[in-house]
């Protein structure tokens, strides 16, 4: 669950003296949009994103190309003059969870890892986070999903769980969706097999509901982000 | 009326699969009964099953795999690779069998015997992949009939349409970088169905881009919106591709009375996507299709679905 586990280890950084120009050449090389500013130490001081570059530099570049007339006007321009100084950055132990709550709060796509001496570590994008999550919710094997409407009170998923298991069918992941109904859950098995008809059969006897595929939801966004004409206010 | 071959064989039977399966051999006992009732067993030319030289089978999984297989039921296991794939020691022979019935009926159409051929076979096989059975299949039956006609006929474009409500993940696998075999496949959504593959966004790998096509359906469809789906996604396509011949994975349990998935076909709705594939590979192939059976688990309607099938196989 800790950061260190899934977090890019051999990360490409740049120093303060880096031209934007190379800055550029590298995200392109590498397929990749953050590139973390280090002193000769590998302390963390500044972060170049492809966001910083594409402000820096006049629009014209990335439309017509560069001539090297223009290039020469810019060569002085370094990783150090355009970088971010205030970065916000996680250290290692830190898990998967506080990552996914310091994205979502501070709208980085990528979190720079260091640790209590300041040296950077590792980086999380969150393209590493999909990959977490995607492992988590057991996609990348064959399996079925279903969803179950139960009560809110003690011991319904243990039934649930002890109902499949029975029947010889593993799991590869559990979800439960909250804020679904007011006393209400719904969970989210993700079974691996094909033979699901039968799981079915035996829940519907034990007086589970078995939701409408079509109204299924793990996440739903809040009424204000909802409505475009609110959204615009 | 064409010469349509019917590839069925009494020990495809022996697949025993135990209690709460819906893999059963009952399902081959109704698609018997659902022709014979309906007097259509003279007209059609019977394919006797023949095991399958195992060089065939090599040609999609690895020799490792088969071996393994052979030794499970040797050794009694009663599954193979995930409690889905229940089996008895007969079940290795059974596929053996299956695969090379099928390549018979292959060989037969080339030959200029037959038109076509639906193969009622036990195990079904577009799930299985190279080394791995997967969701009640063992080996790949249509892959390996494409590979047979590619390689003994030397055949370049092959078309499989797999209507199965099931994604056929392993022939897709076995063909997603060969620019020669087109696999189309309409099938539930993978995020509400198994085996989880089959999204609109695959498309094939390498020079085999562009060869793959998937149409995912949303639960709780029915005829209009398949229909739809395999006029706008399969029929362009493969005007274009022009197969020269058709493979069909055949699996008949999106209808609305079957309980393996939330897709609500009606019989109508399969003789359809027959007649269609029919006049499909009359334009492209000189009629030359095979079918074979993959899903469809509902006893009571296999009957009719099986009748409609080889009557459009027969008479178009």
């Amino acid at each position: 669950m800790f950061v260190s586990r899934s977090m890019t280890r051999k990360v490409i950084t740049v120093n303060p003296e880096t031209t934007i120009f190379e800055a550029q050449e590298l995200m392109a090389k590498h397929s990749i949009r953050h590139l973390p500013v280090v002193d000769g130490t590998n302390r963390l001081v500044g972060m170049v994103t492809d966001r910083d570059l594409r402000s820096a530099l006049p629009y014209r570049f990335f439309k017509d190309g560069i001539s090297p007339a223009d290039k020469q006007g810019f060569q002085n321009l370094k990783a150090g003059d355009i970088m971010t100084r205030k970065v916000i950055s996680i250290p290692p132990s830190y898990t998967i969870q506080d990552a996914l709550l310091v994205v979502q709060t501070s709208k980085v796509g990528a979190l720079p890892v260091v640790d209590d001496e300041g040296h950077l570590r590792g980086i999380l994008s969150v393209r590493d986070l999909l990959r977490a999550f995607i492992n988590v919710l057991g996609i990348g094997q064959p399996g079925t999903l279903l969803c179950i409407l139960v009560e809110e009170k003690v011991g319904q998923l243990k039934k649930i769980v002890d109902a499949i298991t029975e029947m010889g069918v593993s799991f590869g992941s559990v979800l439960v969706a909250r804020y679904w109904d007011e006393k209400k859950r719904a969970v989210f098995p993700y079974l691996l097999t094909q033979n699901v008809a039968q799981v079915k059969k035996k829940l519907t006897a034990m007086g589970y509901e078995l939701v409408d595929p079509m109204q299924w939801y793990i996440d739903q966004l809040p009424d204000t982000e909802r409505s475009p004409d609110k959204s615009a206010e | 009326m064409k010469r349509t071959g019917f590839l069925y064989d009494e020990r495809y039977l022996l697949h025993k699969t135990g209690p709460y399966h819906p893999e059963i051999p009952e399902r081959l006992e109704a698609i018997l009964q659902g022709i014979s009732s309906a007097g259509l067993m003279d007209k059609l030319t019977r394919i006797a099953a023949v095991s399958a030289d195992l060089s065939w089978i090599h040609t999609v999984h690895s020799p490792e795999y088969v071996r393994r297989f052979e030794a499970a039921c040797r050794s009694r296991q009663q599954t193979l690779d995930s409690p889905d794939n229940q089996m008895c020691p007969e079940t290795y022979q059974v596929a053996v069998l299956a695969v090379g019935g099928i390549l018979e009926a292959a060989r037969r159409i080339m030959a200029g015997e037959l038109d076509n051929a639906f193969c009622a076979v036990r195990p079904p096989g577009h799930h299985a992949e190279a080394s791995r059975a997967m969701g009640f299949c063992y080996f790949n039956n249509v892959a390996i009939t494409a590979r047979y006609l590619q390689k003994q006929w030397g055949l370049h474009r092959i078309g499989i349409v797999d209507f199965d409500v099931h994604h056929g993940n392993g022939t897709q696998h076995t063909f997603e970088d060969d620019a020669e075999v087109y696999y189309y496949s309409i099938h539930q959504h993978p995020t509400f169905a198994y085996p989880g593959t089959g999204r609109e966004f695959e498309y094939g790998r390498g020079t085999g881009y562009g060869f793959t096509k998937n149409s995912p359906v949303l639960p709780g469809l029915s005829d209009d919106d398949w229909m739809r789906l395999i006029e706008r996604d399969l029929f362009p396509v493969f005007a274009d591709f022009r197969p020269e011949f058709i493979l069909v994975s055949a699996g008949f349990d999106g209808h609305r009375d079957d309980d393996m998935s939330d897709i609500k076909l009606t019989t109508e709705c399969y003789s359809w996507i027959m007649k269609r594939l029919v006049e499909l590979a009359e334009q492209h192939a000189a009629g030359r299709l095979i079918s074979v059976l993959e899903g469809g688990y509902c006893l009571k309607r296999l009957p009719e679905l099986a009748r409609n099938h080889v009557e459009i196989l027969m008479n178009g």
